[in-house]
């Protein structure tokens, strides 16, 4: 059975956080979204993918090439226009017959979530989950076992059964997604509706994972999340005196100085530089090539690949880009912030700083809880920030 | 250069020879050809790529056999230059990689006895050479022919009454063995092989080798057998694939960013690159041809910058055959394959010189490896697009970390200044990525400049040899005729061929130079050029001396060449694109040049 991955959206809620990668590009747990996905169908025997993408490709291009080092064989098809989830699938078509798994690349998800979805033995199906959110999605109206209807973000309470985006399908989808496309509709979810008034679609509950990230913030909760699975890795040098606890991943070329306290769940990817005494505490991803100074300390948080952090500085619940440069004494600690994103205010209960790519930061400078830096901005010595530093913005 | 696959087993032969060949395309392309000893011995060959023999092949039976791909020193590409090359009595064939020196005089001498010549090549005498010396063992025969014989080579051969034996040999050129159950490889590079197993033993210089479907023996050219265990090879071919882009080039201009990150791994921290002792270096000399000696000359401005010692560099080619001053620099010798010939030859006559010798090489084992007292490997994993692009700026970064290392052990850096540098390096990730976000914008400014006959490329200081690379490129690929200028000679003569028709591309990055680089423009754009600069991020003087500006991020000059290099290397691809040229393969260009 071939799978269908949705991968060409910007993802813009994301703020800072994709102004040059794809949502399904962003790190969780020390790697891509999108790996997540890949990972699930291939343990479950799916191997034949089918990606569709369409924002900044080439990054997931460069990064899955063509699968065989994630054991799968990957096609890629392009999506130039960004008109819907019916018509991304679409696009796929002509790699498409018999029946075929659809899933959205941007969702943590593991191999019971794929698990339950095969359970349809190939008849067409949607996962649902319940959702404390119901709003911010498509509920599922069912009747037994059977799906009846996908009500997009209702307005009025229908059920706490939301559709996770990942569908069992076959070549029957595509005479209803044309259809619908000739009204102008191109989403999956209206399509798999349509197909319900046909035909028989199963509404599957999952007991697998699946979480998905709308704002900056939720990537926390991801990150948190696929870190439990943590295996202890130790690679690269550790000096003496070195404190590890718990569940540490450490890539190879890492560096790892003395008076170092590392606490897990935590994974550092390769050839990173931890100063002296610096902490790190859980539940925290550092990408490639992460520098951290002496007597710095990060907690819950994901640092991205090539940041590097001063000496003397404080990061907590925070979410900071590659190519960030913090010199001496950022102070950026949580606490309950007010965060725009998009034109709409939401109230974070528990929130560091969100600093998009190769923001360049001098040295004392304090960041507010929900503040968001946006990419390549530069600020000076110094500076108090909070609300949102528009992208290359120089802070004096 | 040439490839060649060989192959002894029990499966049908031809389609494991052909998808070897394939993948040793990249070596040269100009004709093709296949042997194979089932019912007696075939043989079909033919001019032009792997695809047109492919064409007409018939269906040839028999599981021994080899097969060869061209690209011509002696004898015009063609069909009857073509290998492989059979003997008079249609028994016997070879494939032949590198050049016979002495093919006149034998040919001659074997002719005078009769023996019947077809095609120009030089292989074609040692072939009828072995016949003469065939008394039913093909090993014995080739020893024996190979001793006659002078120059490099690597050779396959087999012999219609003895089918399951393919016969090697080697000698200045690559070959390799894959060890299979049942079956065993011959071929020049490793990608042919990997399909098949991941276990390879390397044959070395003046070593024969009999591959039969359960056995391989090497043994000296006395015919003394030889122990050698296999080695597992841990990439894989999945790096040989194109996933999703539209040429290996892009994707390897693409993975500038990965190939840096391997390429600092674990030898930043700490400074301990590969095991390399910088005691008792007072000056460097770095040698290498094409675009690793662009490398060379970028190397020279980062040596002096960050070690503070004298550098200089020179051709491969050159250096092999001048004469050698008594002081004894460290002999840096950089070579992506590790097997052209020249800068092999460069590092036998350095260390007959007396000097320390390091290599810089992309390819684990190659022989410069083996020449050179140590090696410094850049991690930037296969390239097969012909056109070098993430292996040149990887050892840019191996560059910057041997400098470094040498500033640090001389005390030519302070403690601060190396910690700066340390992170001002940990940041090239990022502006490599930075380029490459922007592609769409050189893809309109490719479209503004491509349409030219001439182009110029204008530098200065360590961005003179980036202007080099970058006008190579354009050449390689785009076939554009395209010169590159140290800026300040533009007036002792290039500037004559400046016109509104020759587009100048000029580095004009914040660096020593810059302002002089200012003036340089102002020299060409007075005479009607249009200027596509690349400068720095913020700059905002530039715009106003020049037509168009690709920006780069803000770095110290010293790192500069990375990202510039990564805009002029994506500026030749969409040139080439446009002009739909056979980007990866273009024409009478091979990767690694084996031959002098």
């Amino acid at each position: 059975m071939k799978a269908v991955i949705l991968a060409a959206g910007e993802g813009a809620r994301m703020g800072p956080f994709t102004a040059s990668v794809p949502k399904v590009m962003i790190p969780v747990g020390n790697r891509p979204l999108l790996e997540s996905t890949v990972q699930a169908l291939v343990e479950n025997g799916v191997r034949d993918l089918v990606l569709v993408v369409g924002y900044r490709r080439e990054r997931i291009q460069s990064h899955f090439q063509d699968g065989k080092a994630f054991h799968a064989r990957i096609t890629y098809v392009t999506q130039t226009k960004q008109l819907g989830t019916a018509h991304a699938v679409a696009e796929a078509r002509s790699h498409l017959e018999g029946p075929f798994l659809v899933l959205n690349g941007s969702n943590l998800v593991d191999g019971r979530f794929v698990e339950d979805l095969l359970g349809s033995g190939g008849k067409p199906a949607v996962l649902i989950t319940q959702s404390e959110r119901p709003r911010s999605y498509g509920v599922a109206t069912v009747e037994g076992d059977r799906l009846v209807a996908i009500t997009e973000k209702p307005v009025e309470m229908i059920s706490n059964l939301i559709n996770t985006g990942a569908y069992a399908l076959d070549e029957r989808i595509f005479e209803e997604i044309d259809r619908l496309a000739k009204d102008g509709k191109h989403d999956l979810p209206s399509a798999v509706s349509a197909l319900a008034q046909r035909t028989p679609v199963l509404a599957i509950r999952t007991e697998g994972t699946w979480v998905d990230a709308l704002y900056p913030w939720d990537l926390l909760r991801l990150n948190a999340t696929a870190l439990k699975g943590t295996h202890e890795v130790r690679s690269g040098t550790i000096e003496p005196a070195v404190t590890i606890r718990g569940r540490v991943s450490i890539g190879d070329g890492c560096v790892i100085r003395s008076g170092a306290y590392l606490q897990g769940p935590l994974s550092l990817g390769p050839g990173c530089e931890i100063g002296p005494n610096a902490v790190l505490l859980p539940s925290t991803s550092l990408g490639k090539n992460v520098r951290i100074g002496a007597h710095t300390s990060v907690a819950n948080s994901i640092l991205m690949d090539d940041v590097i952090l001063g000496p003397a500085s404080v990061v907590q619940d925070g979410v900071i880009g590659s190519g960030v440069v913090a010199r001496a004494g950022l102070l950026a600690a949580a606490g309950a912030g007010d965060v725009q994103i998009e034109g709409e205010w939401h109230a974070v209960p528990q929130l560091g700083a969100l600093i998009g790519e190769d923001v360049e930061i001098a040295n004392g400078v304090s960041v507010a809880p929900g503040t968001i830096i946006n990419e390549r901005a530069r600020i000076e010595s110094g500076a108090r920030l909070r609300g949102t530093i528009p992208s290359g913005a120089v802070v004096l | 250069m040439c490839g060649i696959v060989g192959y002894a087993g029990r499966r049908n032969a031809l389609p494991i020879l052909l998808d070897g060949l394939k993948r040793l395309e990249y070596r040269g392309y100009d004709s093709a050809g296949v042997a194979i000893v089932g019912s007696g011995l075939q043989v079909v060959k033919d001019k032009g790529f792997i695809a047109n023999l492919e064409a007409q092949l018939p269906p040839l039976i028999g599981s021994t056999g080899f097969a060869h791909t061209r690209w011509a020193t002696h004898g015009a590409p063609s069909k009857v230059n073509a290998h492989p090359h059979i003997d008079c009595t249609g028994k016997i064939a070879l494939a032949h990689n590198g050049i016979i020196e002495n093919y006149a005089a034998l040919r001659e001498k074997l002719e005078s006895r009769g023996h019947k010549f077809v095609s120009q090549t030089d292989t074609e005498s040692l072939v009828h050479l072995i016949e003469s010396y065939y008394e039913g063992n093909l090993e014995e025969a080739t020893r024996k022919a190979l001793h006659d014989a002078r120059g490099s080579y690597a050779i396959l051969a087999i012999h219609a009454d003895e089918p399951g034996k393919v016969v090697g040999a080697r000698n200045e050129s690559p070959l390799v063995v894959g060890v299979g159950p049942d079956e065993n490889f011959l071929a020049s590079d490793v990608p042919a092989l990997l399909r098949y197993t991941d276990r390879v033993l390397y044959v070395m210089d003046r070593e024969m080798v009999v591959i039969t479907p359960n056995d391989v023996s090497i043994q000296d050219m006395e015919g003394k057998p030889i122990h050698r265990d296999p080695q597992r090879i841990t990439w894989s071919l999945e790096d040989a694939e194109k996933g999703g882009f539209d040429h290996f080039m892009l994707k390897e201009i693409h993975e500038a960013p990965k190939a840096i990150h391997e390429t600092l791994l674990g030898r930043l921290a700490n400074l301990e690159v590969d095991g390399f002792l910088s005691q008792g270096v007072t000056s460097v000399k770095l040698v290498a041809c094409g675009t690793s000696y662009h490398a060379a000359l970028v190397g020279k401005y980062v040596f002096e910058e960050i070690a503070r010692i004298p550098a200089s560099a020179e051709l491969a080619s050159e250096y092999r055959y001048s004469q050698g001053p008594s002081e004894r620099p460290l002999v840096i010798l950089i070579s992506q394959s590790g097997e052209t010939a020249d800068t092999l030859g460069a590092a036998r006559e350095a260390r007959r010189r007396g000097s320390k010798t390091l290599c810089i090489s992309n390819v684990v084992g190659s022989s410069l490896t083996r020449e050179t007292d140590k090696t410094i490997y850049t991690r930037a994993g296969i390239e097969i697009g012909v056109a070098a692009t993430k292996t040149f700026i990887a050892q840019l970064v191996a560059l910057y970390l041997i400098a470094l290392k040498l500033g640090q052990d001389r005390g030519a850096l302070g403690y601060d200044e190396l910690d700066r540098l340390k992170d001002q390096l940990r940041s090239l990730p990022r502006a490599a990525q930075y380029v490459l976000d922007r592609a769409d914008e050189i893809r309109n400014l490719a479209k503004k400049y491509g349409n030219a006959r001439d182009v110029f490329y204008i530098g200065r200081h360590a961005n003179y040899p980036v202007a080099l690379e970058g006008a190579l490129k354009l050449k390689e690929i785009s076939y554009i005729h395209a010169e590159a200028y140290a800026a300040g000679e533009l007036k002792h003569g290039p500037l004559a061929l400046v016109t509104p028709a020759t587009p100048v591309i000029a580095v004009a990055v914040q660096d020593p130079t810059y302002e002089k680089m200012r003036s340089n423009i102002g020299e060409v754009s007075a005479r009607g050029s249009p200027v596509l600069a690349i400068g720095t991020e913020g700059d905002k003087e530039l715009p106003k001396f020049v037509d168009d500006v690709f920006e780069v991020p803000n770095l110290p000059w010293v790192l500069s060449p990375v990202p510039v290099s990564v805009a002029l290397q994506l500026f030749a691809y969409e040139v080439a694109k446009m002009h739909d040229c056979p980007i990866d393969k273009p024409r009478n260009l091979a990767k690694s040049v084996t031959v002098e």
